[in-house]
């Protein structure tokens, strides 16, 4: 989690080149129980790969298919190229394509539809991806 | 949308699911489909704990504001649902008003499913299921512990019986190397092309089976064991 926000901000980014979309997650996420979630938005990849570079991103939703580029095969990786190291979660109204049995092999945490999205989904997703899951005897310091 | 019924009956979505966002998609779809709004899955431990919905494989998406203590999230042992789950190995549906849950009451849901499950270990997990399916049939209900065993048959083959699993992995046995030269998760994640959290994962996931508690521990076994050099 970035070190500039408040322990309880999240700033999610979304790139999606369907505007629409991020209206539709905003309304989605004012419905979640953790209020404290900011959300930026860019249509595409290389918007994104400024924004991370910028720093201060805490997680990333990644449109499947950004036109003019392929899929999350093809624009997960710039984001990780950019030295991004939170979770990035694939959204898309069709994951059901064999290729997405390889998600984690391009540096990508987790897949959903977004007809899957609500409140509940919102809420695991912070719980799941920004909770440090080792215990303090397993922090960096003990090395 | 996850159909519940083409999803796990023709398998897709079931064989591609590979980490615990999946099988909570899974979860929330099969109890979507059967109209249950929340569902919880933990392991029942020992009478006095109740249900402990933290548990690190557990999976719910109970709101916080039905627990007493929201940092906890426990069921308690006196709970009906948890005295079920210890008491019972066949799946019911019970009306929430006359069963005097204190978790389910908060939730102002009309019904509750409860599922008991088995790990092929003998460990046993409890799923329950929650929202406005007062009519559920018998039929109905087979349908849904069905289901729910199928899911949880693969959760177990994915993410529980890893911990009882001695080898390391190809990515695991990496990330134990670049850990004993000195990198940091961050550091690691990058290396790598992954997310720092991961990379936590898969470290977490060695501590288990090393059966160790930190990384300095976490490198010399395996450096002892041979999994390194």
């Amino acid at each position: 989690m970035s070190s500039e926000q408040s322990d309880n901000q999240i700033r999610i980014l979304l790139v999606d080149d369907d505007p629409a979309e991020h209206i539709l997650l905003q309304r989605k996420l004012k419905s979640a129980e953790d209020g404290c979630i900011d959300l930026d938005y860019v249509s595409d990849i290389g918007s994104a790969v400024d924004v991370v570079k910028a720093g201060g991103v805490d997680m990333i939703f990644l449109d499947n298919r950004l036109v003019p580029n392929n899929d999350f095969r093809e624009t997960a990786p710039q984001l990780r190229g950019a030295g991004f190291i939170g979770p990035i979660g694939i959204i898309s109204s069709d994951i059901s394509g064999r290729y997405f049995e390889q998600f984690r092999d391009y540096g990508v945490d987790f897949k959903i539809g977004k007809d899957e999205i609500d409140g509940t989904v919102i809420n695991f997703i912070i719980n799941e991806y920004t909770q440090d899951q080792l215990s303090e005897t397993c922090s960096e310091d003990y090395m | 949308m996850l159909v519940t019924e083409t999803v796990l009956h023709l398998g897709p979505e079931l064989e591609r699911a590979v980490n615990r966002m999946d099988f909570f998609r899974l979860f929330k779809s099969l109890a979507g489909s059967h109209r249950f709004a929340h569902f919880g899955l933990s392991e029942i431990l020992a009478e006095e704990q109740g249900l402990n919905l933290q548990h690190v494989h557990a999976l719910h998406n109970f709101p916080l504001a039905w627990f007493d203590d929201p940092k906890q999230q426990v069921i308690d042992s006196d709970d009906p649902v948890f005295v079920y789950l210890q008491q019972s190995s066949a799946p019911c549906v019970k009306d929430t008003s006359e069963n005097r849950s204190a978790v389910l009451t908060a939730g102002g849901s009309r019904s509750v499913a409860i599922v008991p499950l088995h790990a092929a270990t003998g460990k046993r997990y409890g799923l329950i299921m929650v929202g406005e399916a007062r009519d559920l049939d018998h039929q109905s209900l087979a349908l849904l512990a069905l289901d729910a065993a199928l899911i949880f048959q693969r959760y177990f083959e994915v993410i529980l019986s890893l911990d009882s699993i001695s080898g390391l992995s190809d990515r695991e046995i990496q990330i134990v190397r670049w850990t004993s030269e000195g990198k940091t998760s961050a550091e690691i994640a990058i290396i790598l092309g992954l997310s720092e959290h991961t990379v936590n994962s898969y470290i977490a996931a060695v501590l288990r089976k090393l059966h160790v508690v930190n990384r300095a521990q976490m490198v010399a076994s395996a450096i002892r064991s041979g999994l390194i050099t």
